[in-house]
């Protein structure tokens, strides 16, 4: 660190890689083996419910929790034998734990102190984080009397300051308001372009963590289920627990009818008919006896993309709600019902629309929308290539 | 440094700290565990030790029947029972209404009257027994002021004799009446503060689903209130009979021949016969075991009920009619002064020109001349065994509090449990077992300053823990973490962050253990000797002699230093308050 203090807040940008990492705590296991890498300037976020241990993994990195087993390298060195306070990682708290008694300016200059950096040094530094974050104004007042963005503000120029190897985010914006929040996210975004740091993000916010990051791992009990940019994730998630946390999304029972090449014709099946198939996975909604509703109809058939699919295989389609719209009745593969409820969301509507292969919900423009009322039929398509097809769990 | 150490110490509850050798709170975990062991658990094993033993070292509760049987003894044990009880019941029936008029009846000035409402509980409660004595006592002002409308109060007293009245028309202010009189007054701030803040802490949201839901306000209050506010009432009630029943000064001065435990430890300890420390150590026994079977009590009933509240909205004030509230306004003000009566009095009188007990109308700093004259060493004793109690106290409480709120595990909860004895452990009773225990080798502890200055420690740690840990709890181990995230090492950060933001809540536990230890008098009067007499026993031996002016004055030095430093911490509350504003 010493060679980098004359840089000013220059930094270089470094990789984290992780093998193996595990956690217990008592009889929970909080992480299960965590792979990742993650490339020198990325901005990396780790997304998924309460209790998935994408807090764990970010504390393990800060060194304020002790792997099980495991082993993080940062530039080259091994992090996890380290002391906190010897990892040179800056670190964004969710509640900010700015210091109270000491001054904004007296925060920010706290690690350059402890690094016992020169005086002239310190508090260039100090000027040039505050300034970053529009700042300077309230160098000298105590952190109490900061709005809750410019704590936030704070709490970032203060891990800047250190000229950390990367940036430890833990949910920095879940205590904002939601206007703020999405103000603070470009502003997180900009700062860490123009920087280049490597940052480790952590959020259960999806739309954040789309929002925000080159790449996204989607955790759930203790293990990363996908790692990919968030295009791919949204539009491809490679399990169905990564397709119904990120977005919104359906989940329909159906079989395969015929394959070819990498693609497969999956037909869905009426819910009367798949007690047996239902229950592959939580995310799918609960069977409705829909007899009085809509007739059994037969013969809606998509089209996937898929591998390793045989005929007669029982599956479980994903569809996003934008990915359905309304179709002119009796059109070939669609789906009649009726509307249960309208949501109007301003941009969008989102219906709910009960058929015979289940609950549907849907999402269309609100111009689309217009004049639909409750108790409507209705009649739904599937946009072409726009289903995920899930083979379901035997046994 | 190892990293297990450091890991170890950042470590959050969900991972338990694992200890290392290099850890510096492994050493301090181990030295206090050493300390509170010797101080605490020593000397009350050694003191059950002699009460258990007779002649020829074999153990038997022959003393123990002794003093259930013989009527000396086991008349003491009633008097305290008494006298707890009615205090108790006394303070709590002045202390829950008075809580209900400042809180929700609307009586003006309930900052001031909450502000006055700790002053007696600082005061010593032997300055109020001495000042009844002096406004009701055989020549107290009141008493000759009453004889001449013809109403007496003693028989004995000089004026009645002068008139010839044979029968007292009114109760006599010696022996439990006093007691009661002075300690109920002393001690119903326990009961109001504890029941104020919960009245205050009860959002009043519950209230009103209780009335949305179709509930009289009567029925509320039966069904609701009274339900949430039994563990504060409970609470209060027992500080109170704990303080009572182990409270030395004022039986001894206004009690005269009524004995209650702590007054018959003393004198079976300080006996011109020779005294009979083993029945001392019995009576101890008995007085400790009251105390620890109510304590006990006492927590496994909250246990049982303890509510968690979100105090969102304060429920405020409530319209009530202009009736009650100048009612309750007079009741509020009325025990308030009444309350600060007897500080009020010593202060006057401390000015009175005076020859022994006779004090005549006047101005005179004659009995000031006097206490100065006679006991400047006293003064500073005072002064100089609470500062060091003080310091050592608010050290070990930062110390101990950090170990058992950001270190804990089974070992720390070892060590809140030893904490908790003190609570439990009347100042007479603790001086009987630290002679008992350190009066002989290897810990010749006896006639020295020291045992002083340990006993006091002992009695106030357990406030100074609890002080320094409640602190604690509200300071994020988040913001720890942070210092260390920034490259401050664990020292560094316990220096830098842990130590600055805890001082609030240090510096107002180091005042009040000052404040207590300086009016200490149940363990001093035991383990002082010549040289290291300090005020408040300066102001017991003027007393018994009968030279109120001094005693008077030498009071009034006492409440000074008691009151000074609490002011001084108030005014650095406030300008701190505004600072942050």
């Amino acid at each position: 660190m010493a060679a980098r203090e004359g840089r000013g807040v220059d930094l270089i940008s470094v990789g984290l890689t992780i093998r193996g990492l595990r956690k217990r705590f008592g009889s929970h296991e909080a992480l299960a083996g965590v792979d990742l890498d993650i490339q020198p300037g990325e901005f990396f976020t780790l997304v998924g419910p309460s209790g998935c241990g994408k807090t764990t993994l970010l504390r393990c990195v800060a060194g304020f929790c002790r792997p099980d087993a495991g082993e993080i390298v940062c530039d080259g060195q091994r992090l996890d034998p380290l002391p906190p306070h010897r990892r040179n990682l800056g670190m964004v708290f969710q509640n900010y734990a700015l210091f109270p008694h000491l001054t904004v300016r007296q925060n920010v200059a706290y690690g350059l102190d402890a690094r016992k950096a020169p005086r002239q040094l310190v508090a260039e530094r100090v000027e040039q984080a505050l300034a970053q974050v529009h700042l300077s104004h309230r160098a000298d007042n105590l952190p109490g009397v900061l709005s809750g963005g410019e704590q936030q503000r704070v709490a970032t120029a203060r891990a800047l300051a250190i000229a950390p190897r990367l940036l430890l985010m833990d949910e920095p914006l879940s205590n904002l308001d939601a206007k703020l929040r999405v103000e603070m996210r470009e502003e997180i975004r900009r700062m860490q372009r123009s920087l280049g740091i490597t940052t480790l993000y952590v959020t259960h916010d999806q739309e954040e963590a789309l929002a925000l990051s080159d790449r996204i791992a989607v955790m759930n009990a203790g293990r990363l289920e996908q790692t990919s940019n968030p295009l791919q994730i949204y539009r491809f998630p490679a399990t169905p627990f990564v397709a119904s946390f990120i977005g919104l999304t359906n989940f329909l029972a159906a079989e395969v009818a015929s394959t070819e090449g990498g693609r497969a014709h999956v037909c869905l099946k009426p819910a009367s008919e798949r007690q047996a198939a239902h229950g592959a996975h939580s995310g799918a909604p609960a069977p409705h006896s829909a007899g009085d509703a809509v007739g059994a109809q037969a013969g809606v058939t998509i089209s996937a993309a898929a591998r390793d699919l045989a005929p007669g295989q029982v599956v479980t389609v994903a569809l996003r709600p934008e990915r359905l719209h309304l179709a002119a009745p009796g059109t070939a593969h669609t789906m009649s019902g009726r509307i249960e409820t309208i949501m109007f969301l301003g941009a969008t509507t989102r219906l709910r629309v009960q058929t015979a292969f289940g609950s549907i919900t849907m999402e269309l423009h609100a111009d689309a929308a217009e004049g639909l009322e409750q108790g409507a039929e209705v009649n739904l398509a599937v946009d072409a290539e726009a289903a995920t097809v899930f083979v379901n769990a035997t046994g | 440094m190892p990293a297990d150490a450091t890991l170890g110490t950042f470590s959050t509850e969900r991972s338990r700290a694992r200890w290392s050798l290099s850890d510096p709170w492994r050493g301090a975990l181990a030295l206090c565990y050493a300390l509170l062991l010797v101080l605490i658990a020593y000397p009350l094993l050694r003191l059950l030790a002699a009460s258990l033993s007779v002649e020829g070292g074999r153990w038997s509760l022959s003393h123990f029947s002794e003093f259930l049987t013989q009527r000396y003894y086991r008349s003491a044990l009633e008097h305290s029972l008494y006298v707890g009880a009615m205090v108790t019941l006394l303070a709590t029936l002045i202390g829950v209404p008075l809580a209900a008029a400042v809180t929700r009846w609307g009586v003006p000035g309930r900052t001031l009257v909450r502000a006055l409402a700790v002053l007696p509980l600082v005061s010593p409660p032997f300055i109020g027994a001495y000042s009844w004595i002096l406004l009701l006592g055989r020549n107290g002002w009141i008493t000759n002021l009453l004889n001449r409308l013809y109403i007496t109060l003693h028989p004995s007293s000089a004026a009645a004799v002068e008139r010839g009245a044979q029968t007292a028309w009114l109760g006599n202010i010696y022996g439990s009446r006093g007691i009661i009189l002075a300690l109920t007054l002393n001690l119903y701030p326990f009961v109001f503060l504890m029941v104020s803040a919960s009245l205050s802490s009860i959002d009043a949201s519950l209230e009103e689903a209780s009335a949305n839901l179709g509930a009289t306000p009567w029925r509320t209050f039966r069904k609701l209130t009274v339900p949430l506010l039994t563990p504060a009432i409970l609470g209060g009630a027992l500080l109170v009979f704990l303080h009572t029943v182990a409270d030395f000064g004022s039986p001894m001065i206004i009690g005269e021949d009524y004995l209650v435990l702590p007054t018959l430890i003393y004198s079976l300890f300080i006996n011109e016969m020779g005294g009979e420390p083993t029945m001392a150590a019995t009576a101890s026994v008995v007085l400790l075991a009251c105390t620890t079977v109510v304590l006990l009590l006492e927590r496994w009933y909250i246990s049982r009920r303890s509510y968690v509240m979100s105090g969102l909205r304060r429920a405020g004030e409530r319209e009530v009619p202009r009736g009650l509230r100048a009612l309750a306004t007079v009741f509020t003000y009325g025990t308030v002064g009444l309350s600060l009566v007897p500080s009020a009095v010593v202060l006057v009188t401390s000015f009175f020109p005076s020859t022994g007990p006779i004090m005549r109308p006047g101005f005179s700093l004659g009995n000031y001349a006097t206490v100065l004259r006679s006991a400047p060493r006293a003064m500073f004793n005072s002064v100089f065994l609470s500062c060091v109690a003080t310091l050592v106290c608010m050290a070990l409480g930062v110390i101990i509090g950090y170990l058992l709120v950001r270190r804990r595990s089974r070992w720390t909860a070892g060590l809140d449990a030893l904490l908790m004895v003190p609570f439990a452990v009347p100042g007479t009773v603790l001086a009987v077992a630290f002679i008992t225990a350190f009066g002989v080798p290897p810990l010749l502890l006896t006639g020295t300053v020291t045992i002083l200055v340990v006993s006091y420690v002992v009695r106030r740690l357990p406030y100074a823990v609890r002080g320094a840990a409640a602190v604690l709890h509200h300071i994020e181990p988040a913001i720890e973490e942070a210092s260390v995230s920034l490259g401050a090492s664990p020292w560094r950060t316990f220096r830098r962050v842990t130590v600055p933001l805890m001082t609030p809540g240090i510096i107002s536990g180091g005042v009040m253990t000052w404040v207590q230890v300086i009016s200490e008098i149940s363990s001093t009067i035991l383990l002082y000797y010549g040289a290291w007499a300090t005020m408040s026993v300066v102001i017991y031996q003027q007393v018994i002699s009968d030279n109120f002016g001094s005693a008077a004055a030498a009071s009034s030095l006492l409440l000074c230093a008691v009151f000074m430093p609490l002011l001084l911490f108030n005014v650095w509350q406030r300008e701190r308050a505004e600072e942050l504003i």
